[in-house]
């Protein structure tokens, strides 16, 4: 018997081999088997191998791993039984109580002795990966004692029975196939985890090898998730990074820095100090969003906090039309704090505000807010949550009583209808989609409602059961439909309306109205409302259906709207309270949902609780010792309209590119050279700092200390790889500039920041640094009602008490297509870019995503003498770019689409002032516009309509 | 034609909430002018109701009647 070894490096969590037992339908019993004389108990139904592994012996394997269910080809796991003839494969056996297992027996030991000896006779000496400590092979045949082949093994790569070209085709990692063992890792990992099933075995017995689909990795339709990567025992699949700069020493435990799904990620370094440098992420199986997967955003584009680009100095100018001079940043934070001090004295306190980032901590946004509430004495502070999800705020605020979706990730796997709508989850949300196609291909239903064809709707082994490609511009007409259908036919749920919510009669009375039918509404929705009556037909009638949704939703006039009327689906259903249901708004950055809880709206305290109300407000003049303004401040689009008006002229930005993010580039530009003082705090100089006057630098994700919140409402660790590559630590320095306006501000470290949060708001009241790393992520509401955090929202009670039914009248968008302009345009995101495109922009994720392209239906493309490849003008009413168009039939006839991720494009130069009504959150989603050929001016085209800020490859 | 921004925003709101009673829904347009609006944007809305401006859907004129009723 061999205890369980050391955690190796590449593998600090422990394999346990095949997969726990997850059966949420029952409860699985449990069972006692003895393993090299240790007993253990199980869940009936674990293999022999987890078993064994949770007895605290280890059996040798190499086709099994416990993200993937057991495939029992390497013959390397077997083990002897009691009572059992043979020698069965421990991962495929399943444990019977009572039995007894022997892992260690002359006869299994000859037998791996043997198969290994099989193995190594076509793995090449040479193996870089067996010589660098990346690939278990050399170290298993240790272990198994097979010091000799007596069939001969190959010198080198070349030497092999199959030798294949290397694929270097990935800018990330290489396949050698001559390390690879055919042991299906791969293939499994990149269909059972990733649900992609770009991999697969070609040939058969000793000439089976593995095959992108019959070409290269990057050709092929690998997205590059890397789980085949991670999966692979040998180093046959490898990281370029680990062949570049060797094995790591050490490793971190964070936060993914992109999307808001918040992968924990387990940063493995090289070196201390400021030597330090990371050479591999690898996404942790105890995170509680990603359970070990990752992206490629995720796992492989972090280079940008290294990249040549980064601004590692404070820097001032007078003029936005001079060079940037380098200062001290004694110099710079006392320029910025008596500038805008300057422009108090002479423009009243409210003359200034602050926008915070939803790339940064918890605690980084929270002094933010802080700063401009007791430092700059008004409530002008935002976050980019208002150009993305703030409708969401409202709308789940109404309806059910607080700002935040209502379930965690794991609960899709018990939904069995799934509402996907204004959501591109495998571009966007990529961990989460394979997820959600894992329940699909498990046999969930899913309805699509989307202008587009995404992904969802057709991939391998998913297909939607109805796709409903909406108008855009018709959200709230289809949700009524949808409503509507439920309610007159008699689907919804009665008791549930009755005992859990209020609103009923009249939001009954309103959405029975047969303008609401989905016949009467087929002239708005451009859906045919038979498919429309069967999807309705379809979620009312599941046992547990789920909504999930993403820009698509709010980024319109009726986005507030069209969230409330999700949630009245929801509660007309009885489809929430519970796991497998609810309301889930997939969120786009990773601290949105924190930076919207931590109080960056002019509106709000952390907390969501209104500036107006007298007991909040006391709690922080009480311990702020200031009084504080009890009026809403100003949204980042009435500070723009301000500026240009001439009464806010001064504006602090944390991590954000409003110039190239928020909507009529030029409004906005206008804006910021109307003001006096701009000051950024941004890794790069990204398109807002060539507006501004004073620059602070700001640390990435691997230097920050302190917490994320994810979609789900997840509180995760962020923590230091290395500590600040620019001397301070954002925080630091914004209570520097606190301080220097005149209110002192000051923290010994971070996790004071967030205990000062804990104890002012009842919401996260039971959350610090400690318990965090002491007990792991966890979601709020934590506090005397929920000690542990709240996976599910509303059970038995909405958060208000009766969650609000409220009826969502349709009002079509002003934004109308006309004969000058008679497409509807709508932006979105691509699965390796990430927002404006500032992080992933400077990796070699641009290898798949060069620049943004506009998508466009043939006939439309026809009528308009357009090829793919084609150099386009894309014009609104309040402006023009020039991009590469694609002819696809993803698109219906009349709708375009493109993506913001590059500024040279510019996307938001074409987008309008439209908002929602509610929040100001920009209609993104809903402009007419004409397209033309531009090719007969030339590739430079693109170049003559916009100057970004420079970025190098 | 070039809306101000506080006559766009306030006609957006009237327009979510015109299905509303009249008297009703003034209340309900001056309510949410009064949660979400900084006091600068408040006072446009006012001069531009002063000043007959003809972009103000009649039920903003309401509630601004209404918001500065409550202000005195």
């Amino acid at each position: 018997m061999s205890m369980v070894d050391e955690p190796s490096i590449w593998s600090p969590e422990l394999d346990f081999g095949t997969p726990p037992m997850h059966d949420v339908d029952t409860v699985t019993p449990s069972v006692t088997v003895t393993v090299d004389g240790h007993q253990v108990d199980v869940p009936a139904g674990t293999s022999v191998l987890r078993a064994a592994t949770e007895a605290g012996v280890t059996i040798p394997k190499l086709c099994a791993t416990d993200s993937l269910n057991a495939f029992g080809s390497c013959r390397m796991c077997l083990v002897e039984v009691d009572g059992v003839r043979g020698v069965p494969a421990s991962c495929t056996t399943p444990c019977a109580d009572g039995m007894v297992v022997s892992t260690q027996t002359d006869t299994v030991r000859e037998l791996r002795r043997n198969v290994m000896e099989l193995y190594l006779s076509d793995h090449p000496e040479d193996c870089d990966g067996c010589a660098r400590g990346n690939c278990e092979i050399q170290s298993l045949a240790a272990t198994v004692g097979s010091a000799e082949v007596r069939y001969g093994r190959p010198e080198t790569r070349l030497d092999v029975a199959h030798p294949q070209p290397l694929d270097q085709s990935n800018p990330y990692f290489a396949f050698d196939a001559s390390s690879c063992i055919v042991c299906s890792r791969c293939v499994r990992a990149c269909g059972d985890i990733q649900g992609t099933f770009a991999l697969t075995v070609e040939g058969r017995g000793f000439d089976s090898r593995i095959s992108a689909g019959g070409t290269d990795f990057l050709s092929s339709e690998c997205v590059s998730c890397g789980a085949c990567v991670q999966a692979c025992p040998t180093s046959a699949l490898q990281e370029n990074s680990i062949v570049s700069l060797g094995m790591p020493t050490r490793s971190v435990e964070t936060t993914c820095a992109y999307c808001g799904v918040g992968c924990s990620f387990r940063a493995e370094v090289q070196g201390d100090g400021d030597d330090a440098r990371v050479v591999r992420m690898t996404p942790s199986k105890s995170g509680g969003a990603n359970e070990g997967h990752s992206c490629v955003k995720g796992r492989f584009a972090y280079g940008y906090a290294s990249h040549r680009d980064r601004q590692m100095s404070p820097m001032v100018r007078d003029s936005i039309d001079d060079e940037w001079r380098k200062v001290s940043w004694e110099e710079a934070i006392a320029r910025a704090a008596s500038g805008f001090k300057a422009i108090q004295a002479e423009y009243g306190v409210g003359s200034i505000g602050g926008i915070s980032s939803s790339r940064c901590t918890n605690e980084e946004v929270y002094v933010v807010q802080k700063m401009v509430r007791a430092a700059f004495d008004n409530n002008n502070v935002d976050t980019c949550a208002r150009v993305c999800h703030s409708p969401t705020g409202y709308g789940l605020s109404q309806t059910f009583g607080t700002s935040a979706g209502t379930q965690d990730f794991a609960s899709v796997d018990q939904a069995d209808v799934i509402l996907l709508i204004g959501a591109n989850p495998t571009d966007a949300h990529p961990v989460f989609a394979s997820r959600m196609k894992k329940r699909l291909r498990e046999g969930a239903q899913l309805i699509v409602a989307d202008p587009r064809r995404i992904d969802l709707v057709r991939s391998p082994h998913v297909e939607a059961t109805h796709h409903l490609p909406l108008q855009p511009g018709s959200n709230v007409a289809y949700i009524n439909a949808m409503a509507h259908t439920v309610v007159t036919e008699g689907l919804h749920d009665e008791a549930f309306l009755r005992e859990r919510c209020e609103g009923v009669d009249e939001y009954l009375e309103f959405v029975r109205d047969p303008g609401n039918s989905p016949e009467a509404t087929a002239s708005a929705t451009g859906v045919d409302p038979d498919e429309l009556r069967a999807a309705a037909r379809l979620y009312a009638q599941a046992r547990n259906g789920a909504i999930y949704y993403g820009l698509g939703v709010t980024e319109h006039s009726q986005g507030s709207t069209m969230v409330m009327g999700l949630a009245n689906l929801a509660m007309l259903t009885g489809n929430i309270g519970r796991p497998g249901v609810g309301i889930n708004p997939l969120r786009g950055q990773n601290n949105v949902q924190g930076s919207c809880d931590m109080g960056s709206f002019p509106h709000e305290f952390p907390g969501y609780r209104h500036v107006g109300r007298d007991d909040v407000r006391g709690i922080y003049e009480r311990l702020w010792g200031k009084t504080l303004d009890p009026e809403p401040g100003l949204r980042i689009p009435n500070m723009f309209d301000s500026a240009i008006a001439g009464s806010f002229r001064g504006l602090y930005v944390q991590g954000e590119d409003i110039a190239q993010s928020d909507p009529n580039t030029q409004h906005v530009e206008a804006a910021l050279r109307a003001m006096d003082l701009v000051v950024v705090q941004d890794l790069f100089l990204n398109e807002t700092a060539r507006f501004a006057h004073v620059f602070l630098p700001g640390t990435s994700f691997l230097e920050k200390d302190g917490t994320f919140i994810n979609a789900e409402r997840r509180f995760g660790r962020v923590r230091p790889v290395f500590s600040s590559r620019v001397g301070k630590d954002e925080w630091q320095v914004v209570c520097e500039l606190a301080t220097a306006m005149g209110f002192a501000m000051s923290y010994e470290s971070p996790a004071q920041i967030l205990d000062e949060i804990a104890a002012t708001t009842p919401t996260f009241a039971g959350v610090s640094f400690a318990r965090l790393d002491a007990e792991g992520s966890m979601q709020w509401p934590i506090n005397d009602n929920a000690p542990n955090g709240t996976p599910t929202m509303h059970v038995g009670e909405f958060v208000r008490g009766k969650g609000h039914l409220i009826p969502t009248w349709f009002v079509p968008t002003t934004e109308r297509t006309n004969r000058k302009f008679p497409l509807l345009l709508t932006t979105g995101r691509i699965l390796t870019q990430y927002n404006v495109g500032a992080q992933t922009r400077r990796t070699d994720n641009n290898t798949w995503h060069p620049e943004d392209v506009l998508e466009i239906h043939p006939a439309d493309a026809e009528l308009r003498g357009i090829s793919s490849g084609d150099l386009v003008d894309l014009a609104s009413r309040v402006g023009s770019t020039t991009l590469r168009a694609l002819v696809s039939e993803r698109m219906p006839p009349g709708v375009v689409y493109t993506t913001f991720h590059h500024p040279i494009t510019g996307a938001n130069v074409v987008t309008t002032e439209n908002s929602d009504w509610a929040t100001n959150c920009p209609e993104y989603k809903v402009t007419a516009v004409q397209v033309g050929v531009a090719n007969a001016r030339g590739t430079d085209a693109v170049t003559e309509v916009r100057e970004p800020a420079e970025t190098h490859a | 034609m070039n809306v101000p921004p506080e006559a766009r925003m306030g006609n957006d709101i009237a327009r979510q909430l015109g299905h509303l009673p009249t008297a009703q829904a003034a209340e309900a347009i001056a309510d949410h002018i009064e949660r979400f609006w900084e006091p600068r944007m408040r006072r446009n809305l006012e001069a531009l109701v002063a000043a007959q401006d003809d972009a103000l859907d009649p039920l903003v004129v309401d509630a601004a009647g209404l918001l500065a009723a409550r202000a005195s």
